[in-house]
């Protein structure tokens, strides 16, 4: 009984959304096409993820893109890093947990951000959102490998307009609750665009790891050359001490 | 004769100082401006940390919400004006602690028999060398330190027993290596009468007594109770504020310190092989020992003359400690003034020592670029890079050991 009672509430919503025409403002979202293309630059531990968005012409000025990045344990985001660039780059970044700087991959675990391409005006169309990361040090392998490899998953892209409350079926895309804003004030009904994305390979990186195997040559070489130089140093203190 | 003109006239005394302060506060300008214009930024890091926790303050927030804020509270608090004023009132109060420090320099030379053209020729090694002018301008909060010591050491000099103790308390609440210098300090305030004695006489029972006796006397237990009194007081003040994390954050995290990411230390790469293993524990006292063992030795051998057992001290600490990083040098290269008047080395020989300290630093900047910035496994001749770091330092220190004469040992070889 419950059921049907739920089935036929929503059912009468949809009746009267469609009385009242508001299913013409989503209706752009169903035959969009925007692409996503996501490219690593730099080397090292220290990477940018340029992600490039093209909404496609017939997008509305109106429409708010929000890009949602799950990042593994292997890098961080720092969210100081990031606050200062926001005010020169125009995107602003909500972490869904804080984040340690100095902590080893290991000790970690993954976590989330969401990027908010403009907090104010119209979305701009292509858009490219630039994020420094960095990747955290690992456990030395044990195997002989000395790299070990990070994989990062592209990004999800999200659209929103005010004119559209997506209740509707939008094949294929589906429906994601996600904040409005990076002030984390509220929560808005997002579109998740199903693949988006350009790029044919996900994203990797390989950073460097030390070699456990050598740790006894290097804890026996590193405690006799200090011990040496201790012994040194004692002698010539001793032997030029003030009296 | 030009040369010698012009470094006598900058040298002079009421030229020296403004000099100095005028060239810093334009760095400071150029600095603000850079960062503005530029993609790579002068100011440091550590800056903003400072301004962030300062900001959380005037919010009537902890500064420990900033993470990586590891400092006293008294930092945060000193820099308020960072939010209230301006945002370079920190790198100003830096700078004027940097040239406080070259005037302490020059007033403790003075006092330890050095003329005073010499004196200022010596203070202008550390009120004109870009390092600690890069430095302070950048936002590193390491010249109050320096300041602080030097204020100590200059107390000290002088015989100002409460004001010595009351600066070297604060000093030790703002960084913990300063309380190394508790033992020279000891020694040298101990009852002098044991000390005349002490090498002829038999050993007895007595002997053991009366070296515990001769730390009892009134200089040293006002000291101590002046410097314990201004540090557990802050300790106590902030600790009621701040609760549990003002206290892991200044003090314990840099006591437990294990930082596996690559740095100068000699022990990096044996800490980040065995940061999980059972053998971490031993392994890290192991490490501790000849640390120990040289503040022990150097505090026996030579704590007649304080300013250089403290720049002994802090250059044995810093070059075998288990994390080292560039701006613990400048904790002995403030000391290093006091030094140079008493050494016997020719100006070759002292620079020829100067450029192998810069070729350490470079054999071990070079790996270690191209493992953060390019990629490369380089773990293994970073390892080995600081381990020959290790050896240049200690070479570096058995020669300024072996050619240091005390103001003691010319007054000595000059009545002789």
């Amino acid at each position: 009984m419950l059921f049907l009672t739920k089935y036929i509430s929503v059912g009468m919503w949809n009746m009267h959304m469609k009385g009242n025409g508001d299913q013409e403002p989503c209706f752009f979202l169903k035959g969009l096409q925007p692409s996503l293309y996501v490219e690593l630059s730099h080397k090292g531990f220290h990477r940018e993820v340029v992600t490039t968005v093209e909404l496609g012409s017939e997008t509305p000025a109106d429409v708010r893109a929000l890009l949602v990045y799950r990042w593994p344990r292997d890098v961080y985001v720092d969210p100081y890093q990031v606050a200062s660039l926001s005010h020169q780059r125009g995107w602003q970044m909500l972490f869904n947990t804080a984040i340690d700087l100095e902590e080893p991959a290991h000790r970690t675990s993954e976590f989330s951000t969401y990027v908010f391409p403009s907090h104010a005006g119209p979305t701009p169309n292509p858009l490219k959102v630039t994020i420094p990361i960095h990747g955290r040090y690992h456990k030395p392998s044990f195997d002989g490998k000395t790299f070990t490899p990070v994989h990062i998953e592209l990004p999800e892209l999200l659209l929103w307009t005010k004119k559209c409350t997506p209740f509707q079926r939008l094949e294929p895309h589906t429906v994601l609750d996600a904040p409005c804003t990076a002030s984390n004030t509220s929560i808005c009904s997002w579109v998740k665009i199903q693949n988006p994305n350009k790029n044919s390979v996900p994203m990797s990186l390989h950073l460097p790891v030390g070699d456990g195997s050598t740790v006894r040559l290097i804890s026996t070489g590193t405690l006799v050359v200090t011990l040496i130089c201790c012994v040194v140093l004692c002698h010539s203190m001793l032997k030029h001490q003030l009296r | 004769m030009m040369m010698e003109r012009l470094l006598s006239a900058l040298t002079e005394k009421r030229v020296l100082f403004p000099v100095s302060f005028v060239v810093r506060l334009a760095l400071v300008v150029y600095g603000d401006y850079q960062d503005r214009n530029m993609v790579v930024k002068y100011t440091d890091i550590d800056y903003h940390v400072f301004t962030d926790a300062a900001r959380f303050i005037t919010e009537g927030q902890s500064p420990y919400n900033r993470s990586t804020y590891r400092y006293t509270p008294l930092l945060a608090w000193l820099l308020t004006p960072n939010i209230y004023l301006t945002v370079v009132f920190g790198k100003l109060l830096f700078i004027v602690c940097d040239v406080l420090s070259g005037l302490l320099i020059y007033k403790l030379l003075c006092l330890r028999g050095v003329g005073c053209q010499t004196a200022r020729y010596v203070s202008s090694l550390w009120l004109l060398n870009p390092l600690p002018m890069g430095v302070s301008s950048r936002g590193n909060a390491e010249s109050i330190l320096s300041a602080l010591v030097l204020g100590t050491l200059l107390c000290m000099e002088v015989r100002r027993l409460a004001w010595a103790a009351a600066l070297y308390g604060l000093s030790v609440h703002m960084k913990i290596y300063p309380v190394t210098y508790a033992l020279p300090i000891a020694l040298s305030l101990r009852s002098s009468h044991t000390e005349t004695n002490g090498t002829t006489q038999s050993w007895t029972w007595r002997t053991p007594v009366a070296f515990v006796g001769s730390f009892l006397n009134s200089k040293l237990i006002l000291f101590a109770s002046v410097a314990g009194g201004v540090f557990f007081t802050l300790t106590a003040l902030f600790y009621y504020m701040y609760g549990w994390v003002f206290l892991h954050e200044t003090y314990f995290y840099h006591l437990t310190r294990r930082d596996i990411r690559h740095n100068f230390s000699p022990y990096f790469y044996m800490l980040y092989l065995t940061a999980d293993s059972r053998w971490s524990q031993s392994l890290g006292l192991a490490a501790f020992l000849p640390q120990l063992i040289l503040l022990l030795v150097s505090s026996w051998t030579f704590h007649p003359d304080l300013a250089f057992t403290c720049f002994l001290h802090t250059a044995v600490f810093v070059s075998f400690n288990k994390v080292c990083t560039s701006q613990y040098f400048l904790w002995y290269l403030s000391l290093l003034p006091l030094v140079i008047p008493h050494l016997t080395l020719s100006v070759k020989q002292g620079l020829g020592l100067l450029l192998l300290w810069f070729a350490g630093q470079a054999v071990w900047l070079a790996p270690a670029y191209f493992l953060e910035f390019e990629g490369y496994n380089t773990f293994f001749l970073i390892w080995l890079a600081g381990l020959f770091f290790l050896v240049i330092n200690s070479f570096i220190l058995v020669q300024i050991i072996a050619h240091y004469r005390s103001r003691k040992s010319l007054e000595r070889q000059k009545a002789e």
